[in-house]
């Protein structure tokens, strides 16, 4: 590991948020399709083909390999247990945009469950 | 318009595509290794590593996981909460680690395990949160 541990942290910080942008763009798309998907693999389908046809799904997937670079430089070079876990910092990241940016509500119980999540993080990543 | 309550279905999903994900996390790291022996402080060495990387099987492999985990994802983001679905997702802390210990003969210490432990609270409660509506 040679090009040191705060480059390593840099990296996954950077894939976290690229992989943010992702699911944000990628919810905004289907929250744009007022569809709630159940049932038969014909319908599931269909969604799937008029989600495709949405140009944010496509943007999602450019930042999605974007992040996929990164990470694959990553795995190159820590623990696949360690990167994992710092990389989930975008559970933070994910609460704060969905709150903010896609308007959801969120409530006592969901910010203390991603509190206990961050916990989890930090307690993974130093030991 | 959109159902706020995980059901057993969605959840069974999520825990399917968790599987997915650390299918798809194991074969990247197996094609990263790959490509590992080229430094990357140069352009020539970063095109050799990309070159050692998508010569493997397991990075094809990945990709094949990664679009069926699309398909399921995308599924239950038209049912649920993005603030919900992601935490939810983090199952996979614990599959990840099991499948390195396995598989990658990596080391997971005690304390790995009670941070594992605090985000399967973390989960549990996000799950609960989505029935507060």
């Amino acid at each position: 590991m040679k090009e040191g541990l705060s480059f390593i942290l840099l990296l996954i910080i950077a894939a976290s948020i690229l992989d943010t942008v992702t699911q944000l763009l990628l919810k905004s798309a289907i929250n744009s399709l007022r569809v709630s998907v159940s049932g038969s693999l014909g319908k599931i389908i269909q969604f799937i083909m008029q989600l495709i046809r949405l140009p944010q799904v496509w943007v999602a997937l450019f930042f999605s390999v974007l992040a996929l670079c990164v990470w694959l430089f990553v795995l190159s070079r820590a623990d696949l247990s360690l990167a994992f876990s710092i990389g989930s910092l975008h559970y933070i990241f994910i609460a704060f945009s969905s709150r903010f940016l896609l308007k959801e509500k969120v409530g006592f119980k969901r910010w203390l469950g991603t509190f206990f999540i961050v916990i989890g993080i930090v307690l993974v990543t130093i030991g | 318009m959109f159902k706020k309550k995980i059901t057993l279905t969605i959840f069974l999903l999520l825990v399917f595509s968790d599987f997915l994900e650390t299918f798809t996390q194991f074969c990247f790291k197996k094609s990263a290794l790959a490509g590992s022996a080229a430094a990357l402080n140069n352009l020539s060495g970063i095109f050799g590593f990309f070159q050692g990387v998508f010569l493997t099987w397991f990075l094809w492999l990945g990709f094949i996981a990664v679009a069926l985990t699309f398909i399921i994802w995308s599924t239950v983001l038209s049912r649920i909460d993005l603030s919900v679905a992601v935490p939810v997702a983090s199952f996979s802390y614990v599959l990840v680690p099991l499948v390195s210990i396995i598989l990658l003969q990596e080391k997971v210490s005690i304390l790995r395990w009670e941070g594992i432990f605090f985000i399967l609270i973390g989960v549990i409660f996000v799950s609960l949160s989505s029935k507060e509506r």
